[in-house]
């Protein structure tokens, strides 16, 4: 009898936690609360560990709140700090621009190839990571370009690759949906002349693969290649010849003009003022940007 | 980057795949349960439903079942997800998993208890709630211990995959400062993690089994 009882409270929690998850929208903050307190330790154990998200989550859709979605591997755009916390050249421009918008940031911390149906669904409100416009203009609103970065090969200094062409027969990385991924795709003869083209999820995986010799070469971001190869300190070198020319802006949901109008005006702001160049500064050693010049 | 705030970043993760292993098998093994009695029932459409599921959740990757469960409640049901939804998905889409293997395995040791049992049972006058309560339940824990504690194991090794929604359990963190320290001492560091967590549950399960082997 007491099995019973036990099981049958079981399924009614299980039943409960289910449907709450397919609540109406309003009611949605109502059953989640009781879902909530039904597994209490585990949403204050997820409180822990998200903490800057999840003060933001119960003003996420009222407008207050700007949340960026950014790839948490890709120094020095966005990764973990030194203090644990999420830091970067790219998170901090945004927060700069919350602060001017009046908006709370919540940076949120995304799987990259699941990047549009994060912005589509609305958890995040752009994406603003090293994020390239060239191929993407028509996927997405963007705001002006802020930097110009070139697709470039990494490979080790003693590799004997000094141009493209020393790349035939080789094996290159690139991370999966990367627009240096797009960059070779258009680039065919290119791509066909490498050995193999093998697509990694992030470029901690691209990095530990071409120190170990299992890759010869990473296409990838100038920008980022360029903090890698310093921090990690290892003997690597950047190709004179650049794959592609592009730019970063900030991608939006395609639509959603009001906001890109906003963080584009705050920009300019910050361009105006020398906030801008002031971050570039700190990051890069020079002003990279490109707005307002 | 240094150990402290590594090794306490990695634990506040850690915290979390707890959560999700603890909460996953709390309702997974009772749904578990009420599949495999829909997988046996005598009712043809429970039981052509009901294998359906199985099939369905056994034969698609876990990674892809939390996609669905995620963003199809806003692409599939056209509402809003929100933050705290991201967790209830994969605790929603972990369970739906789970339940199926493990209604896979109560079935087995359920259909591998011999007839007898039953006939025993008619004869001393249980009725048939009885009888798998009291005679046939308690042998089939202990047959099928070994089985369910292959499937713990891997669910804790599994919630590494609630990353493709990005939440942040140990994994993900551990990829993430691996990322920004441009070492490769987090992935240790992690792997101490699960091993030794994996390690007490082996242990626990093995405890059970020994106390519920009271015959030999």
């Amino acid at each position: 009898m007491k099995k019973r009882i036990i099981s049958a409270m079981l399924i009614t929690a299980m039943a409960a936690a289910m449907t709450a998850g397919c609540g109406t929208k309003e009611e949605a903050p109502a059953t989640e609360t009781a879902a909530e307190s039904g597994t209490e330790e585990a949403v204050k154990l997820e409180d822990d560990t998200d903490a800057p998200e999840s003060e933001a989550a119960g003003a996420e859709k009222s407008g207050d709140t700007f949340t960026v979605g950014f790839d948490q591997d890709f120094p020095p755009m966005g990764f973990v700090g030194e203090d644990g916390e999420f830091t970067g050249f790219d998170l901090e421009l945004a927060a700069e621009v919350a602060k001017r918008l009046d908006k709370e940031i919540v940076y949120q911390p995304i799987a990259w190839d699941a990047k549009d149906m994060e912005l589509e669904s609305g958890t995040i409100d752009c994406i603003w990571n090293g994020f390239t416009m060239n191929g993407r203009e028509d996927s997405y609103t963007w705001s002006e370009p802020y930097m110009k970065n070139n697709q470039v090969f990494v490979v080790k200094a003693d590799a004997g690759i000094s141009t493209k062409e020393d790349l035939a027969g080789k094996v290159v990385d690139v991370q999966t949906d990367s627009s240096a991924e797009a960059a070779l795709k258009e680039d065919e003869e290119l791509m066909n002349s490498f050995g193999q083209l093998v697509t990694v999820a992030d470029y901690n995986t691209a990095f530990m693969d071409l120190e170990s010799g299992a890759v010869d070469a990473i296409a990838m971001d100038d920008v980022v290649a360029s903090y890698q190869i310093e921090q990690r300190q290892v003997d690597f070198v950047v190709l004179d010849e650049t794959l592609a020319a592009e730019e970063y802006g900030v991608g939006f949901k395609l639509g959603n003009e009001e906001l890109r109008d906003q963080v584009q005006d705050a920009l300019k702001e910050m361009a105006a003022d020398g906030t801008l160049a002031e971050i570039s500064d700190k990051w890069f050693g020079k002003d990279i940007t490109t707005i307002g010049k | 980057m240094d150990y402290g705030m590594m090794l306490s970043k990695l634990a506040g993760g850690m915290l979390t795949t707890v959560a999700i292993f603890g909460l996953t098998l709390l309702f997974s093994m009772p749904l578990g349960m009420a599949v495999a009695f829909g997988r046996m029932s005598k009712n043809k459409l429970i039981r052509n439903i009901t294998k359906i599921y199985i099939s369905i959740m056994r034969g698609t990757p876990l990674m892809l079942q939390v996609m669905v469960v995620y963003f199809g409640r806003y692409y599939l049901l056209g509402l809003q997800l929100t933050s705290s939804y991201r967790f209830i998905a994969v605790i929603i889409g972990f369970s739906l998993n789970y339940a199926a293997y493990f209604a896979e395995i109560y079935r087995g040791g359920i259909e591998s208890m011999p007839v007898g049992q039953y006939e025993a049972a008619a004869l001393l006058g249980y009725t048939k709630g009885q009888t798998f309560l009291r005679i046939i339940l308690p042998q089939v824990i202990k047959r099928i211990i070994p089985s369910v504690t292959n499937e713990v194991i891997t669910l804790v090794k599994d919630t590494s995959l609630a990353m493709v929604i990005a939440v942040s359990e140990m994994f993900t963190i551990a990829k993430a400062l691996a990322s920004s320290s441009t070492s490769m001492i987090p992935y240790v560091a992690a792997g101490i993690f699960y091993y030794v967590f994996n390690f007490l549950v082996a242990w626990a399960m093995e405890k059970i089994e020994h106390k519920l082997s009271y015959y030999r």
